[in-house]
C-alpha cells in the first residue's frame, strides 16, 4: 500500500490495522523504540517529576519571573534559529522548498479549527462557545511541542528541514483566528436572538480586540519577529564578519546545551502546572478525554500526509504532525476569555494542558514519527 | 488640613477585562487608577481564570471618583462581566488630601 493510493481521512485506521494485522514484530520493536528513545530523556522526564511533585505536595516552585524570563528565550531562540536557517535555505534553493510546505501549514491552520469545531459540536454535543473555544486551542500550536519533537527527531538522526520554525510561526494565529471568527459569528446570533426575546441589549463583540491581541501578542512579536532578526543578521552579517554572528548563534542555538537545559526547566514547569490540572480531568467528562487524544492524532496524520506531499523529510513530517497536533495553552486561553466569555476555560486548558500536551510529549511524537515513516518519508 | 469625602471603587477580577475596565472608567471620568496584581486568592467562580502561566491571573483595580463616576463605574461592570467573568466590585468611603484634584 502507497501512501499515495489511500484515501483521507480513513488512512489512519488502516495504519493501524496494517500494523496489527501484519503482527510485524519488527514495526511494533521499532515504535516501542520510539517510545524509548523519547519518555528516556531528561526533557519528558522533567515533565513527568513536575507533575509528580504537584500530585504528593513537593516542594519544587520556578520562580515566576524565571519562568517568564525563560519563555521569552524560548521563543526567541526559535524565531532566531528560524530565520537563520530561512536565510539558508532561501540562499540555496530560493522558496522552491519552502512554499508548499508554508502553504500547506497556512491551509491546516485554517482546517483543523474547523475539524475541532465540527467534532465537538455535532460528536460530543458541546455548546457553540465550548466548541469554538476549544478549537481556537487546537488550530493553534504549543511552540514547547515542537521544540521536544525537535529534540526527539535530532536524537533519532533524522533532522527535521531547518525552516520548521518558519512553520511553527505561520501556524500561530490561523487557526485561533478561524475559530474565534466562527464562534463570535454563530454565538452573536444566539445572543441577538436572545436580546430580542428578552428586551436586554447583547454585549457588544470583543472579537476585534482579542485578534487583536492575539496577533500583537508575545509568541507572535517574538517569533515572528526574532524570525525576521535571524534572517537579517544571517543574510548581511554572517555573509561580511563571520566571527561576529558566531556568539549569537551559539546563545540561540536550539540544538544547543543552553536551549536544551532552559527546556528541561521549561517542561519541569509544565509538569507542575499538568499536575494542577489533572483533578480536573474528572470534571471534563469522557468525551474529552477522548478528543484530547484522538484528536492530535487525526491531525497529526493529515500533517504528517499533507507535509510529506509538500516535500518534507521524515523528521520534517513528524514536527509538523507534532506541532499540528498540538494545542495552544498561553496565546488562546486570553483571547478565547475576551471573545467567548461563556465557554468554560476550564474544559479548553483542562484538554489542551492536562490530555493533549502530557500525551504527545509522552506518545504522540514517535507514532508521528512511525505515521510519517509508514507514509514514505525519508 | 482639609480632607475630602471621596469613594473608593475597588474592582477585583480576571487579568483579560481589567485594562478595559480601568479605559472605560477614565472615560466615565475617573482621573486614574491602580492595577494590583493579586498573587492567591479564591472566588467561586476562580476556575475561569485563564492566564496560567506566569502571570498573575487575579488582578485588583482601584478608582478614587465622586460618587456619581463610581454609580457609573460599578453599573457597567455589574452589566458587562458579572454574568460571564469572575468578577467583584464595592464601594468604600474614603477621605482623601488634595481632593480638589478628582474634581470632576
Amino acid at each position: 500500500m502507497t501512501p499515495f493510493s489511500v484515501e483521507l481521512p480513513g488512512a489512519f485506521f488502516p495504519m493501524l490495522l496494517a500494523v496489527a494485522e501484519t503482527s510485524d514484530s519488527g514495526q511494533v520493536a521499532r515504535i516501542i523504540e520510539s517510545l524509548e528513545r523519547n519518555l528516556l530523556t531528561p526533557i519528558p522526564l522533567c515533565f513527568v517529576l513536575g507533575i509528580i511533585c504537584t500530585r504528593i505536595h513537593g516542594g519544587i516552585k520556578i520562580p515566576k519571573e524565571l519562568y517568564l524570563s525563560i519563555t521569552i528565550f524560548l521563543l526567541m531562540s526559535i524565531g532566531f534559529i528560524g530565520g537563520h536557517e530561512l536565510a539558508h535555505e532561501y540562499r540555496l534553493n530560493g522558496i522552491g522548498t519552502v512554499w508548499k510546505p508554508a502553504l500547506a501549514t497556512l491551509f491546516l491552520g485554517c482546517l483543523t479549527p474547523i475539524i475541532c469545531y465540527c467534532v465537538l459540536r455535532y460528536v460530543g454535543r458541546l455548546s457553540i462557545a465550548n466548541s469554538a473555544g476549544i478549537a481556537a486551542h487546537y488550530g493553534s500550536t504549543s511552540a514547547v511541542t515542537y521544540a521536544v519533537a525537535n529534540s526527539f527527531v535530532e536524537h533519532s538522526h533524522h533532522p527535521a528541514n531547518s525552516f520548521l520554525p518558519t512553520l511553527v510561526t505561520i501556524l500561530e494565529c490561523p487557526g485561533i483566528a478561524v475559530a474565534l471568527v466562527l464562534g463570535a459569528w454563530l454565538s452573536g446570533k444566539e445572543r441577538a436572538k436572545k436580546a430580542v426575546d428578552t428586551g436586554v441589549p447583547a454585549r457588544e463583540s470583543r472579537l476585534g480586540e482579542a485578534l487583536y491581541e492575539v496577533i500583537t501578542g508575545q509568541s507572535i512579536m517574538l517569533m515572528a519577529g526574532l524570525l525576521v532578526i535571524g534572517f537579517i543578521a544571517t543574510t548581511f552579517l554572517s555573509e561580511s564578519e563571520t566571527k561576529a554572528f558566531d556568539p549569537f548563534y551559539e546563545f540561540f542555538n536550539t540544538k544547543g546545551m543552553i536551549f536544551k537545559g532552559v527546556l528541561c526547566i521549561f517542561l519541569l514547569e509544565m509538569g507542575l502546572v499538568a499536575g494542577e490540572r489533572l483533578s480536573d480531568l474528572v470534571k471534563v467528562g469522557p468525551f474529552l478525554l477522548a478528543f484530547g487524544v484522538l484528536m492530535p492524532l487525526a491531525n497529526g496524520f493529515l500533517a504528517a500526509y499533507f507535509g510529506h506531499m509538500a516535500g518534507l523529510n521524515l523528521g520534517g513530517c513528524t514536527v509538523f504532525a507534532a506541532i499540528v497536533a498540538s494545542a495552544s495553552y498561553i496565546a488562546a486561553p486570553p483571547a478565547v476569555r475576551l471573545t467567548l466569555p461563556e465557554a468554560n476555560p476550564t474544559l479548553s486548558i483542562t484538554a489542551a494542558l492536562a490530555i493533549t500536551f502530557p500525551f504527545n510529549i509522552a506518545f504522540g511524537i514517535p507514532i508521528y514519527y512511525e505515521m510519517a515513516r509508514w507514509l514514505g518519508a525519508t | 488640613m482639609q480632607l475630602y469625602p471621596l469613594k473608593l471603587v475597588s474592582v477585583v477580577g480576571e487579568t483579560v477585562i481589567m485594562e478595559e475596565i480601568a479605559q472605560r472608567a477614565l472615560g466615565f471620568g475617573a482621573t486614574g487608577f491602580s492595577m494590583i496584581e493579586i498573587s492567591n486568592g479564591r472566588g467561586s467562580r476562580s476556575a475561569r481564570n485563564v492566564n496560567l502561566t506566569g502571570e498573575a491571573k487575579t488582578m485588583k483595580l482601584e478608582f478614587v471618583v465622586s460618587m456619581e463616576i463610581a454609580e457609573k463605574i460599578v453599573k457597567y461592570v455589574s452589566q458587562e462581566y458579572f454574568e460571564d467573568y469572575a468578577c467583584i466590585a464595592w464601594l468604600s468611603d474614603v477621605q482623601v488630601m488634595r481632593g480638589e484634584q478628582y474634581a470632576e
